[in-house]
């Protein structure tokens, strides 16, 4: 049996469950019952097959923010502006779909790569900075998420605002995205499932995502064996801000199909705590994402029935992250292994 | 003759590891009396525990004749204990001034009173002959500086008993020299000094008694004047020392790669090259000797790509290499043992299997469609024959190779860089830190590599290794090229003298 | 532009400073001992809220602020045993400390006031000129006098912090720890007791920081009204090289972005306005991307510190 592999499951899900017990404790304390509460929560997001939709709706953005998240940190960067790529993805994107005239699938596809392509770029900003200034990827990338949030509001007051309401119009029928079954969950979510399968495979099943992940694990042995490491680097920027992009693009023709204040708000730093919990593995952020998107899904049911405010959910949502991150440092203390020694004494001496 | 420490039966066990067992060491007043032994001897796990790094699992402990509990480092401080690292424990970016204050619980007052403590300072260098400059960052000063920096610090203490840990290990002779002086002059004023080495020739210069130490045991205490070199290290070692038993060519062949006055940061005296003119035939060991930090890691990633010259000329196989990149001499199938393997050698969180096939999962032995599909089974395949082939003791190939002990670590490179038959070797440090068994491993493949044709580029500052594998000697002193001996009957003296940039 | 607009501009540079040097000092002190703490961001929102919440209740801001400093504390009590104790990856918990305290500030502040959507306001702390009871006339005057509490005491404690790293033995002690903890260990000073105490130091300014927002800036509390300045102030302390001076600077610099794109808002120009708010992240974006990264700062940090036993 290899215990890290099962530390990097049992860590998680441990840390999920004190977080329901510290949850539990506050729904008490609000003087409503806990399993009333969490049967309204599991009942508001896989209760029926319309909010299985809901939830699976909910989840695709966060599974584009939290792939962007993966796929950086694997080569070692630390892309903390997956927020402001997913917006400047879906601006293009609004662009494209509102002011082309291109419909169809011909349309959404331009309409994508728009996005792709605007958030590419806009991850290249911290990419090349860090490459040719040795500059702290992480600052810069936040602070163009906050740029890119003012510059969505230019777009939605402003430049393609309709009507008196501070919001764009809608992008056009013809280039919304398909409902699954006629559910709210678009195709957006297969498109999002499909590119985590698709990194999962390019990470462990090719040279260059081989390549990849030994530039995050080793920098300097990386270089002296001969890998690009700067490639790699800007690479893994551009093609996380890629996917956020895509991310912002289907969240806009899928779900909000226009612009509008407090649009994607979040989504960025969500992306980074569910691929921490998932330790950065593609598909586990796909779950996680998931996870999280049911609990945000749920906590409006809990809401309305047993009176717990949403936010609780959201307290839940942040300590499984404080757990998480503590619980994978602490099974990795020589002082913890000792102690499961003594526990356990070793069957056999490897 | 007064005792001031003594340390009786002293054990240390790591898991059901004896890294001390048994040991007894007295020190007496005034005396310089040097630990001996190789490396994993025990030395420094005696000396941690004595600075109270580590606890004794058992034994005891006395100083001038009272027993003693060192439970930290700060309580060695008290005693009078005063130890210099071999790796220097000075903060970077402070000055002299502050590296010797920091700490300090001898003074009343929150602030610094600058002139009175410099005028401490500064009488006691005056005293014991080390001077040093207050006001310089540690960046700024050479390393023999930072050593008397280190022994101020600890006299600055109060320490009447000071460890020397390997002092000499990163000096030029002439460095050296200065050392032992300070040294002559500190046991003539009454201090006592454990003097940690393995170098033959100084031990038998400085020491009044030597204690020899091997897999964590005493051997036996012995007076200077009644020792030879060759008896220690016979006792060092346990058994008769067997002289080099590697065939060395001679005869002139072809050149791998040759460089032709290659510059890079000429001015800088422990980080660039000056002029540096060599060459590296097939099917023979160049070895570069000299004191560490003369320039050896910048020759070391220049013939591998890693930076590139600022003036001269660099032939690889015949022909002018124009750009510089690891990626560039790794095609041209230059094989490099780094000098630091953690960090430069392997990717420490992947596993055997991986660090194996790090630099060939393009190849089609390993991946189909270029590289866009990894045979996983055949990298495995391949991975378990050289964990056999090469004696790579781990659990299996899928643990991860920083779990692994440093002569496994150096196999598992030894596998990624001698399996395909370099033309050229790099071979960094090849064996600091290993044990004989494994020392002798690398060696073998080494030579084996070397006879079939492969031209080997060996860097060590462990002198013996460099007399023992080189074909060829060259030595480097402050980033230049001292002379070129033959590896034949090499002539020592000559050689010795180079190295101190004479 | 007439004298007044370049006066008010600098009034207000100085007035928009203030809580990033509460913050860039938190992180300064937080470095200092090998410990960086992204999560001020974080630290920052809940002293904000706790801040906030204390001074409607007590009617006292500064009573807000010493709240706002313990939460602060608290939170980062967290940080600290995580990362000194547990050895976590420091980005990573600040990562993960950025996204528990905003939403533990959001939770408490339903929980409270309801999801009711009136506004809450608070009184704000009064400015010396107030409390003596003078209007201040001319420049000099407003600079001196018009000003609250919180500035005075951000002002002293970069004096303090400059002595205390630069004159004290026990500031010297303290970088050390930052610099080389192996080597300060051997020299008897506590590492990790000196790191905790650098976590309390980090909560406790970021708290303030954070406080003053709510009680001498603006009179409510919103979701995300720090709007990145613990992020800025990470940047202050590269741009600042380290050093309290070098810090105050790099926060007057920042400070006075911010203060010229609220005149410049004010203006117009017919430029949307987010243009303009969007100035003191483009000119941090800027300003990192000009000096460069000379490998800086405390050596250790990032690395966690264990007593070494094999």
């Amino acid at each position: 049996m290899n215990k890290n592999k099962l530390f990097s499951v049992l860590v998680p899900l441990v840390s999920v469950l004190l977080a329901f017990l510290i949850g539990c404790v506050i729904m008490a304390v609000l003087k409503a019952n806990p399993a009333t509460a969490l049967g309204a929560l599991w009942k508001g997001a896989f209760g029926t097959k319309r909010n299985v939709g809901t939830t699976l709706a909910r989840s695709t953005p966060l599974i584009f923010t939290s792939l962007c998240a993966c796929f950086a940190y694997r080569c070692g960067v630390f892309n903390l502006g997956g927020e402001g790529q997913f917006l400047m993805g879906s601006i293009a994107c609004c662009y494209v779909a509102t002011q082309s005239g291109i419909t169809g699938l011909p349309g959404i596809v331009l309409c994508l790569a728009a996005g792709a392509l605007a958030g590419g770029l806009w991850a290249a900003v911290p990419g090349l900075l860090k490459i040719y200034r040795g500059q702290n990827e992480m600052i810069i990338s936040i602070m163009l998420n906050y740029v890119a949030t003012l510059f969505m509001g230019v777009v939605y007051t402003n430049w393609l605002r309709e009507g008196s309401v501070p919001q764009t119009m809608s992008v056009p029928n013809e280039v919304k995205l398909t409902r699954l079954f006629g559910l709210r969950c678009t195709s957006a979510f297969i498109i999002a499932v499909v590119i985590g399968l698709l990194i999962y495979y390019f990470l462990f099943y090719t040279s260059m995502g081989f390549q990849l992940r030994a530039v995050g694990l080793n920098m300097t042995a990386s270089e002296f064996n001969g890998f690009s490491v700067k490639k790699y680097i800007l690479f893994s920027f551009l093609f996380s801000g890629v996917i956020a992009g895509i991310g912002g693009s289907a969240e806009l023709l899928g779900t909000q199909f226009r612009l509008i204040n407090g649009f994607g708000a979040g989504y960025g730093f969500d992306g980074v705590a569910m691929a921490l919990i998932a330790q950065l593995h593609p598909l586990a952020a796909i779950l996680v994402a998931i996870f999280f998107a049911a609990l945000r899904v749920g906590s409006t049911t809990m809401q309305a029935a047993t009176g717990v405010p949403t936010s609780v959910s959201e307290i839940i949502q942040a300590l499984v992250i404080v757990f998480t991150v503590a619980g994978l440092a602490l099974v990795k203390l020589p002082e913890f292994k000792a102690f499961l020694e003594r526990l356990f004494p070793a069957r056999k001496e490897a | 003759m007064e005792e001031i420490l003594r340390m009786e039966h002293i054990t240390k066990k790591f898991g059901e590891f004896y890294a001390n067992k048994d040991i007894n060491l007295d020190v007496q007043k005034g005396e310089v009396h040097t630990l001996l032994g190789e490396n994993g001897a025990g030395k420094s796990t005696l000396m941690n525990i004595l600075f109270g790094l580590y606890q004794p699992t058992d034994g005891q402990i006395y100083l001038h004749g009272k027993r003693v509990a060192i439970d930290s480092p700060a309580t060695a401080v008290k005693l009078g204990i005063g130890m210099v690292h071999q790796h220097f424990m000075l903060v970077e970016a402070m000055t002299v001034f502050e590296n010797i204050i920091l700490g300090d619980r001898n003074t009343r007052g929150i602030f610094i009173d600058k002139d009175a403590r410099r005028k401490e300072i500064l009488e006691l260098s005056a005293r014991y002959g080390l001077d040093v400059e207050l006001d310089k960052p540690i960046t700024d000063i050479a390393v023999g500086a930072q050593q008397r920096v280190e022994i101020l610090k600890a006299l600055y203490r109060g320490a009447e008993l000071l460890v020397l840990d390997e002092p000499t290990a990163a000096l030029t002779d002439m460095e050296v020299e200065g050392l032992f002086r300070i040294m002559k002059k500190l046991t003539g004023e009454g201090k006592s000094i454990i003097f940690i080495s393995h170098k033959m020739r100084e031990v038998l210069h400085i020491s009044d008694r030597i204690t020899i130490l091997r897999a964590g045991e005493t051997v036996k205490t012995l007076n200077r004047g009644e020792t030879t070199g060759e008896e220690l290290a016979n006792l060092m070692i346990g058994r008769e020392l067997a002289p080099s038993h590697y065939e060395k060519v001679s005869e002139s062949r072809e050149p791998v790669i040759a460089l032709s006055q290659v510059d890079y940061h000429k001015q800088s005296k422990h980080n660039g090259l000056n002029g540096v003119t060599l060459r590296v035939g097939r099917g023979e060991i160049l070895g570069i000797a000299g004191v560490d930090g003369n320039g050896q890691s910048q020759l070391a990633q220049l013939v591998t790509g890693v930076i590139a010259p600022e003036g001269g000329t660099v032939d690889l196989k015949g022909s002018k290499v124009a750009t510089f990149s690891p990626n560039g001499f790794i095609s041209e199938n230059v094989s490099h043992i780094p000098e630091d393997r953690n960090k430069m050698g392997l990717v420490g969180n992947m596993s055997v299997m991986e660090n194996i096939v790090l630099k060939e999962t393009d190849d089609p032995q390993f991946s189909d469609a270029k590289g866009w599909h990894l045979k996983k089974r055949a990298i495995r395949a391949y991975a378990e024959k050289m964990q056999q082939k090469y004696d790579i003791r781990c659990q299996s190939v899928l643990q991860e190779a920083r779990n692994l002990s440093g002569g496994n670590q150096q196999k598992v490179i030894l596998a990624r860089e001698l399996e395909n038959e370099p033309d050229l070797l790099v071979a960094v440090h090849p064996t600091r830190g290993l044990d004989i068994g494994a020392t002798r491993f690398v060696h073998d493949t080494m030579i084996a590599a070397r006879d079939k044709g492969c031209g080997v580029l060996l860097i060590s500052a462990d002198f013996d290794e460099i007399l023992e594998m080189s074909d060829r000697i060259v030595v480097m002193f402050e980033g230049a090229v001292m002379g070129e001996y033959s590896g034949i009957n090499p002539p020592i003296d000559q050689i010795s003298l180079a190295m101190a940039g004479k | 532009m007439d004298m007044s607009f370049v006066t008010n501009l600098l009034l207000a540079s100085v007035r928009m400073a203030t809580p990033l040097i509460f913050v860039s000092l938190a992180e300064l002190y937080s470095q200092r001992a090998g410990l960086t703490n992204i999560g001020l961001e974080g630290l920052a929102t809940i002293g904000s809220l706790v801040g906030f919440m204390v001074s409607l209740l007590t009617k006292s801001p500064l009573l807000g602020v010493l709240a706002g400093m313990m939460a602060g504390i608290l939170v980062n009590m967290i940080f600290a045993y995580a990362t000194i104790t547990l050895c976590a990856e420091q980005i990573v918990y600040g990562m993960a400390i950025n996204i528990f305290a905003p939403a533990l500030a959001a939770f408490i502040y339903r929980i409270y006031f309801g999801s009711g959507s009136e506004l809450v306001q608070v009184k704000l702390m009064s400015t010396l000129a107030n409390a003596m009871g003078i209007t201040p006339g001319n420049f000099f005057t407003k600079l001196l006098l018009d000003q609250t509490f919180m500035v005075y005491l951000a002002y002293a404690l970069v004096v303090f912090t400059a002595v205390y790293f630069n004159r004290t033995k026990s500031g010297l002690n303290y970088k050390a720890v930052g610099e080389y903890p192996k080597a300060a260990a051997t020299l008897g000073i506590d590492v990790i007791k000196t790191k905790y105490l650098a976590s309390v130091i980090c909560g406790a300014l970021a708290g303030i920081g954070g406080a003053y927002i709510t009680t001498c800036y603006t009179t409510t509390y919103v979701d995300g009204n720090i709007a990145g300045r613990g992020f800025i102030a990470l940047a202050a302390v590269i741009f600042g090289r380290w050093s309290a001076g070098g810090v105050l600077l790099a926060c007057l610099f920042f400070g006075f972005f911010d203060a010229l794109q609220i005149r410049l808002q004010v203006a117009s120009f017919g430029l949307p306005y987010q243009f303009f708010q969007m100035i003191p992240y483009v000119a941090t974006v800027v300003v990192l991307a000009l000096i460069g990264m000379k490998k800086a700062g405390p050596k250790s940090c990032g690395k966690p510190y264990r007593k070494e036993e094999r």
